[in-house]
């Protein structure tokens, strides 16, 4: 599910100041708010789930493609055309912003460079997934993650194509609920659905 | 988890094997496409190359992996066929275990009843007791003799015809008229209509 529609920026974007720390207080609320709203929709618009701070940051400097790997997102915080770029320190602010607010989590096993980006909170997911289960009458099936992520069923589906680490994360709050059990080997998971 | 594992029964477990692999096939078809596309793409730059030798071999390969391609998809269609006679296997337990139930408490209540005997017995009783209940009917009809049946009836017919009677007279409607109009038939000059009354007029008139 690539999308093929260029990203609209907000009109801050395109805003100098945009870039650089505000010091009043109030002004720097504002736009810390206005950034978090902006990686959200950057990242639910490029279906990104995983954020690299530093290869966020850090771009090469000629590099004009549009972003290859999952984790890269370097025209998000990097103004091409105002040549302005958020500091390394600003943007993990704005992480932190979002993390307070339960929408970025760091990925597990790493040090903070590799975060979670809840445009969809894994509860959120775990809402989608359930709804389709119940849409398609699957209850009391048994499906692969694979399937659920890849396969032809779920063509369509919010979740096609979510990354797989996400989508064991929303059904973990399945199974907590009791409305789903994991089962199976590491490499090859299933999922019944009550 | 210890309560909720149990949820999970071997069929589930036959179950997710089976379309573990099915997956494992998708994936393994996945790759041979993106390989093929690649053999294409070698192919194609190698005769722009002019190096027929290497464009054939390439193309070779590209053979090769569509037969195993066409091989997967058989085995992937046999796998879905298993995968899903497993499942309607399972769905026909139910029915049948769903049947069972249904006999068990069909046999239950039928027990209740106390078998066909008792069925019978209680059949004839009730049609003793009905046949008890005309003798008493025709015993208590008999009071009532024949002339007083008549009457009744007359009775009856008289408020029959009332009722038919009084229906019909709220029927008719009004008849129309069906006197002709004398000026339809002289044309559709105006001024003669008004004539008449003109002309009686004046009669009226040279009588006074």
């Amino acid at each position: 599910m690539s999308t093929t529609t260029p990203f609209f920026f907000p009109r801050e974007y395109s805003f100098p100041p945009f870039f650089t720390r505000q010091t009043n207080l109030t002004t720097h609320h504002a736009q810390l708010i206005k950034w978090a709203a902006l990686v959200l929709a950057y990242c639910r618009h490029h279906r990104l789930f995983k954020l690299s701070l530093s290869s966020a940051i850090s771009d090469p400097l000629s590099s004009t493609a549009e972003p290859t790997s999952d984790t890269t997102a370097s025209d998000l915080f990097h103004n091409r055309q105002l040549n302005r770029r958020l500091s390394l320190a600003d943007a993990r602010e704005v992480l932190d912003f979002l993390r307070r607010d339960g929408r970025v989590e760091p990925v597990d096993g790493t040090t903070g460079d590799v975060v979670w980006v809840y445009w969809r909170t894994p509860e959120e997911w775990a809402g989608l997934v359930e709804a389709w289960v119940d849409e398609t009458a699957q209850r009391g099936g048994v499906l692969t993650l694979y399937e659920l992520r890849e396969g032809d069923a779920t063509r369509g589906a919010e979740f096609h194509g979510m990354d797989a680490d996400l989508l064991q994360k929303a059904l973990g709050v399945l199974v907590k609920r009791g409305k789903a059990q994991i089962f199976g080997q590491e490499d090859s998971l299933g999922v019944k659905f009550f | 988890m210890g309560n909720t594992s149990s949820r999970v029964t071997a069929q589930d477990k036959a179950i997710l094997d089976l379309k573990t692999q099915r997956d494992r096939l998708h994936q393994y078809q996945r790759r041979i496409t993106v390989l093929t596309d690649r053999e294409t793409a070698i192919a194609r730059a190698m005769l722009a190359q002019n190096d027929k030798k290497r464009a054939l071999l390439a193309l070779r390969r590209k053979k090769y992996q569509e037969t195993l391609l066409a091989k997967t998809d058989a085995q992937l269609a046999q796998l879905e066929q298993l995968t899903s006679n497993v499942e309607f296997a399972l769905i026909q337990k139910d029915v049948v275990f769903g049947l069972q139930q249904g006999t068990r408490v069909l046999r239950e209540i039928h027990a209740e009843m106390g078998g066909i005997e008792h069925v019978e017995k209680l059949m004839g009783d009730t049609a003793d007791a009905i046949a008890y209940q005309r003798e008493v009917n025709e015993m208590l009809a008999g009071q009532i003799s024949n002339q007083d049946e008549d009457e009744v009836e007359d009775e009856l017919a008289a408020l029959e015809a009332e009722v038919n009677g009084g229906a019909k007279v709220q029927q008719p409607l009004p008849s129309v008229p069906d006197t002709q109009l004398p000026e339809r038939r002289e044309g559709l000059e105006t001024p003669e209509r008004e004539e008449p009354p003109a002309q009686a007029e004046r009669r009226e008139a040279m009588l006074a």
